[in-house]
């Protein structure tokens, strides 16, 4: 956080850096001087290249950074651009009051790719109780005409939402309906400083003013459909924990005051006076050793940063002890909860209870949030239909968020503008190319800048979506799409081989077929299966399965995602051959255990191949980006295939969990002893390694029961123990967040049912 | 200037839910802390720690 200007337009009362114990913005130059920036971006850019960091946050702070002006800010903001882009992605920020946007600065942030936050506290009343000029004059106007600015089509991609602090003297309704008014992609709510040397005010009888109010506004929120996103709520949610004033994610911000010093969070300031201090400042001293200072050092331990009453605390995964400065208390110091503790742990019962759980169709009522559910459900070892239903939406939704982030990388292209127009008019086309596993991990390649700028540098994947999806709806098109190594590859749909095409061909698409030229070369390739085969052209086989159409995907590039050699493309009897082994043990799977069968059904779309090693005939993987599909070495016997098959399911179901919800706490470096391995094991391998294993002995379970299988009962013994030992060394570990330990626990008790389940 | 800045947590289940009806063009707009999330969640991983698989064919890492 660089603080880049230290006064402000404003005077507000309740501000923490001008009305708070902390009185050193006295002593600070007014702006950030240029030495000062340029010292502070080095400083970033140093340590995002010694620590490889992929993504560096920096928020513009101040006092109010507007008042640096148009031609200031383009200064600062063009000297960390240039100092810290080549080393890692700059995430760019601004949170300020408002009074001073106008449309050069709102075309500078949009040109400088900066989201702004603005303050707002509600409605006009509400906003002008604090939010006031020095002479008493309201913000209001000027802060809702800056969030109109944002609003603007050609400003909103700048517009990152309103903070709001609360005060429960202003009526909730209003503020809510304020805030909606300026629709923001998101907001802050939060709560008013203070310690338990100065307690919030509370000015009614009532003992959890803050919890009831923000209640209220809950409810509001809930009965409307969630129409904006409030961080607050989705942070307190189960598995929801993820904002600094709740939750243990470890606190990474340092700040950076105009003169160029290092402090701590700047909320501290409400503590003592320098509370936030460290002596550190960024002419002499680097981000590490900043980070090695204690007070910061404590605030990254999680857990056990945190004072007795709070580890001890049944809801500490979400609440994480609230915000750092609310604890302070002369003599004991941050080793205290919140001072707010009374409401925090009233409010995170308003928002369990609210909505009231529909009463569920069978068995005794619980209250399960939609969170509690899906991961309830997968507990069960297998999952329903409409859960996996659910977990390729949220893939699916992941992989359109890639794309739209390539966009941003790469600027509007024929490729993109064709994929737009195309989610128009055949949605369900588009649907289905994003939905092909190896589509994610092309965009994420392309993504990842921690590749060394310039090198190896990811062809665009988007061309060849495009044309993939344009065959598909049968939308006439034409497009440059990049070649590699002589070869497109289309996505689901197969490549194209032809020496010659040279870097970049442009592909026409016409109903049916499409036409490739490239250097001196040109082809037309006909898609329908029974045309005469158009030469080099491999298209993508697949075979019916229970489930529709599994691909046989040995072209795609990117499936080779498994850490392990994939195999190159099968020759016609090999593939026909893993085609009937895997429609075979797809069969033995809905045979043996027709719950997974059905989880399988829902959602594997692809089976990749591994070239094959003499010294580990059998072997299986799954891929985290590549959620539909499985790789596996080509194995002539379906029943062994089948258990392949149901094992790698299971992490592939467990990845899209993950992509999702945090189950093992973060930053332990623990390892554990587990049945399978020689080696120990970090807490995800041993829940995705248990995972795996309850399934399997569930498949040995029902051989057992159901064929003469010789050795089935003494597999099924022996997956179970190793399952039984691994969730048991797991749960033992603490490594698990709540939601985590709630997750273990169920796939304990489903292993109960299946040891009693089994003869 | 007031209180913590804004980060994006991990991608949410009701805004991925809801992106899913927003036509392509509007998700940069409507989403962008989505995007945000999961860019960090997804693309850089930043909020794994060492010790967990990111990125990894699972059964070689169990
Ligand atoms: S509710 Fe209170 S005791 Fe529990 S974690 Fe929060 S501050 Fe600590
Ligand atoms: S606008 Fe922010 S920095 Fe300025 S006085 Fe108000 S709270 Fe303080």
């Amino acid at each position: 956080m660089l603080k880049v200007h230290s006064r402000c337009d404003l005077s507000c009362d309740h501000c923490y850096i001008y009305q708070h114990a902390d009185q050193t913005w006295r002593g600070r130059p007014t702006r950030m001087p240029p030495a000062t920036v340029q010292a502070a971006a080095r400083r970033i850019a140093e340590h995002a290249r010694e620590h490889e960091l992929p993504v560096v946050h920096v928020v513009l702070h101040g006092g109010e950074p507007l008042l640096l002006g148009a031609a200031g800010l383009r200064e600062v903001l063009a000297e960390l651009r240039t100092a810290i882009t080549p080393w890692a992605r700059l995430d760019l920020r601004m949170q300020t009051n408002g009074v001073l946007l106008d449309d050069e600065l709102c075309r500078l942030f949009v040109e400088y790719d900066v989201r702004v936050g603005v303050s707002f506290d509600g409605d006009r009343a509400a906003n002008d109780r604090h939010r006031v000029f020095a002479h008493g004059g309201s913000s209001h106007d000027l802060v809702r005409r800056a969030l109109a600015l944002l609003r603007r089509p050609e400003h909103r991609a700048s517009y990152a939402g309103i903070l709001c602090t609360i005060d429960v003297r202003n009526d909730p309704d209003r503020v809510y309906e304020a805030l909606l008014a300026e629709s923001p992609p998101r907001v802050d709510l939060l709560l008013p400083h203070a310690t338990w040397d100065h307690p919030p005010q509370r000015p009614g009888p009532e003992p959890t003013p803050y919890a009831d109010w923000l209640g209220r506004l809950h409810r509001r929120w809930v009965d409307d459909g969630r129409p904006m996103s409030i961080r607050m709520f989705e942070a307190l949610r189960p598995g929801g924990g993820g904002t600094e004033a709740f939750g243990l994610a470890p606190a990474d911000v340092l700040v950076i005051e105009a003169d160029g010093s290092w402090e701590q969070v700047d909320s501290l300031k409400t503590a003592y006076h320098g509370a936030a201090g460290t002596g550190f400042d960024v002419f002499d001293h680097s981000v590490d050793e900043v980070a090695r200072h204690p007070g910061v050092a404590v605030r990254q331990d999680g857990v056990e940063g945190l004072c007795v009453t709070c580890r001890a605390c049944p809801v500490v995964d979400r609440c994480g002890g609230g915000l750092y400065a609310h604890r302070w208390r002369t003599g004991s110091g941050f080793d205290n909860p919140s001072v707010y503790c009374a409401d925090l742990l009233r409010l995170i019962d308003t928002v369990d209870a609210y909505p009231p759980p529909t009463p569920p169709a069978s068995g005794e009522g619980s209250t399960t949030s939609p969170v509690d559910g899906l991961l309830d459900d997968l507990a069960t070892g297998h999952g329903s239909a409409s859960t996996l239903a659910l977990l390729a939406d949220t893939q699916l939704s992941i992989t359109r968020a890639l794309l739209a982030a390539c966009r941003d990388g790469s600027g509007t292209t024929a490729a993109w503008e064709l994929l737009v127009h195309l989610d128009q008019v055949a949605p369900e086309a588009v649907r289905a190319i994003l939905a092909h596993p190896f589509v994610r991990p092309g965009l994420v390649h392309r993504l990842d800048s921690s590749a060394p700028p310039g090198l190896g540098a990811a062809a665009d994947p988007l061309p060849a979506i495009a044309v993939a999806a344009a065959l598909r709806a049968g939308v006439p098109a034409a497009l440059h799409v990049p070649v590699r190594a002589d070869r497109i590859t289309l996505p689901t749909l197969g490549s194209l081989v032809l020496p010659g095409l040279g870097e970049s061909a442009e592909v026409t698409v016409r109903p049916g077929e499409f036409q490739v030229r490239g250097g001196p070369v040109a082809q037309t390739v006909l898609l329908d299966p029974l045309a005469p085969p158009s030469t080099g052209w491999f298209p993508t086989r697949d075979v019916s399965v229970p489930g529709g159409r599994l691909l046989l995907e040995d072209g795609d590039p990117y499936r080779d995602c498994y850490g392990q050699p994939v195999e190159s493309r099968l020759d016609g009897p090999a593939a026909r051959a893993l085609g009937r082994t895997l429609a075979a043990a797809w069969r033995v799977v809905h045979r043996d255990v027709p719950a997974h069968a059905a989880a399988l059904d829902g959602g594997l779309r692809a089976v990749v191949p591994l070239a094959p090693d003499p010294a580990r005939p059998l072997r299986s993987a799954t891929a985290r980006h590549a959620f539909g599909a499985v790789a596996v070495t080509p194995h002539a016997d379906p029943e062994t295939m089948a258990v392949l098959l149901v094992h790698e399911w299971q992490h592939a179901k467990l990845g899209a969990v993950l992509d999702l919800y945090d189950l093992v706490e973060p930053g332990q470096g623990l390892r554990i002893r587990v049945p399978w391995r020689p080696d120990p094991r970090p807490p995800e391998g041993v829940l995705q390694g248990v995972y795996a294993h309850l399934a399997v002995t569930q498949v040995w379970q029902s051989r057992a029961a159901a064929t003469d299988h010789p050795d089935a009962s003494a597999h099924a013994a022996h997956f179970l123990a190793w399952t039984r030992d691994g969730v048991d060394a797991l749960l033992a570990s603490r490594s698990l967040t709540a939601t985590g330990e709630r997750f273990a626990g169920q796939l304990r008790h489903a292993l109960e049912e299946t040891r009693v389940g089994s003869r | 200037m007031d209180h913590a800045p804004t980060r994006p947590s991990r991608p949410d289940l009701d805004d991925l839910t809801r992106s899913l009806h927003v036509p392509l063009e509007r998700i940069a707009v409507e989403h962008a802390d989505l995007i945000e999330a999961v860019r960090s969640r997804v693309v850089t991983n930043d909020s794994v720690p060492s010790g967990i698989v990111a990125v990894a064919a699972f059964n070689s890492s169990i």
